[in-house]
């Protein structure tokens, strides 16, 4: 799973995000491996819904670029532990965030577009829980996280709520 | 005075009729640059332009266009990208391969392998053409 088997559009393309990200207002773009950009880590800071997210807990989503990126979505989802640097995480509670990790929205599945980036992603998660009111999880967290695969993309997607 | 002009050295430049700090929302380089697979700019990786006025690098976009995920849409906008046939940039370009390929594709899984190879071979020929 090196970065090998990348292709060189998907190199290119990725080590200019990593170099352009604007690791500001909450978010940061982390390389764990340098020279594997199969393995990348984005934090999320909540700043502006303290009643929910405290300010400064940070959540870490692992980011699995394809190959192929950006004609296909990355692999994205929170995770509760990393092993590079052994620190536990939350998963923040959401009505669209699963407690395995995963996240019902679309541009991260079929709703995906090669102009998206891990910026514009990060913001679109970031914002999501920005406008959260609800500390729930999803009506099915139960039954979704004792069946669903490891990769959330392989998970046939139903997106019926257009608010958030 | 008389002016004797024993020889000229004749310089240009040019770049694509864009503005200038846009970039191929693709692959994230200026349009005046390369795709990532390309080696020189200019006709040998040219751009075009949609209906919905969003530019790409020609290779960036047929290769998006002929992935199952693009259902032949414009990534900026989300609408089915057709070239603008009106403006100069895209003349001698065909993006229908790609653009129709997409429909078969959607119409029948089975046989969405070979049509994108058929249209991989278009585009290999129509670069032939160009050169």
């Amino acid at each position: 799973m090196g970065s090998k088997t990348f292709q060189k559009s998907a190199v290119k393309r990725l080590y200019k995000e990593l170099k352009s990200f604007e690791s500001a207002d909450g978010l940061a773009l982390v390389q764990p491996n340098t020279d594997d950009l199969s393995v990348l880590y984005i934090d999320i800071k909540v700043l502006d819904n303290p009643k929910i997210y405290p300010v400064d807990e940070t959540y870490r989503l692992v980011v699995n670029p394809s190959p192929t990126y950006p004609f296909d979505a990355p692999q994205i989802k929170f995770i509760k532990y990393d092993r590079y640097s052994d620190t536990s995480f939350k998963i923040p509670i959401h009505p669209h965030i699963y407690s395995n990790g995963h996240i019902c929205l679309n541009i991260l599945y079929d709703g995906w577009s090669p102009a998206n980036t891990l910026h514009s992603i990060a913001i679109s998660i970031q914002s999501m829980l920005s406008g959260n009111t609800l500390t729930i999880r999803p009506t099915d967290d139960g039954d979704y996280c004792s069946r669903a695969p490891s990769n959330p993309r392989l998970t046939r997607w139903v997106f019926d709520d257009d608010t958030v | 005075m008389k002016i004797k002009l024993n020889s000229t050295y004749a310089i240009y430049s040019w770049h694509w009729d864009v503005p200038e700090d846009e970039l191929c929302g693709i692959c994230r380089v200026a349009f005046d640059g390369t795709c990532p697979t390309c080696k020189y700019p200019g006709d040998q990786c040219p751009i075009v332009i949609g209906e919905c006025h969003h530019a790409f690098h020609l290779h960036c976009i047929w290769k998006w266009l002929e992935t199952d995920t693009s259902r032949g849409l414009c990534p900026m906008c989300r609408q089915p990208f057709h070239t603008d046939k009106s403006m100069a940039v895209n003349q001698g370009i065909d993006l229908t391969a790609a653009e129709s390929g997409m429909v078969q594709n959607r119409g029948s899984a089975a046989n969405g392998g070979e049509n994108t190879s058929d249209s991989t071979v278009d585009l290999a020929s129509e670069e032939e053409d160009t050169e």
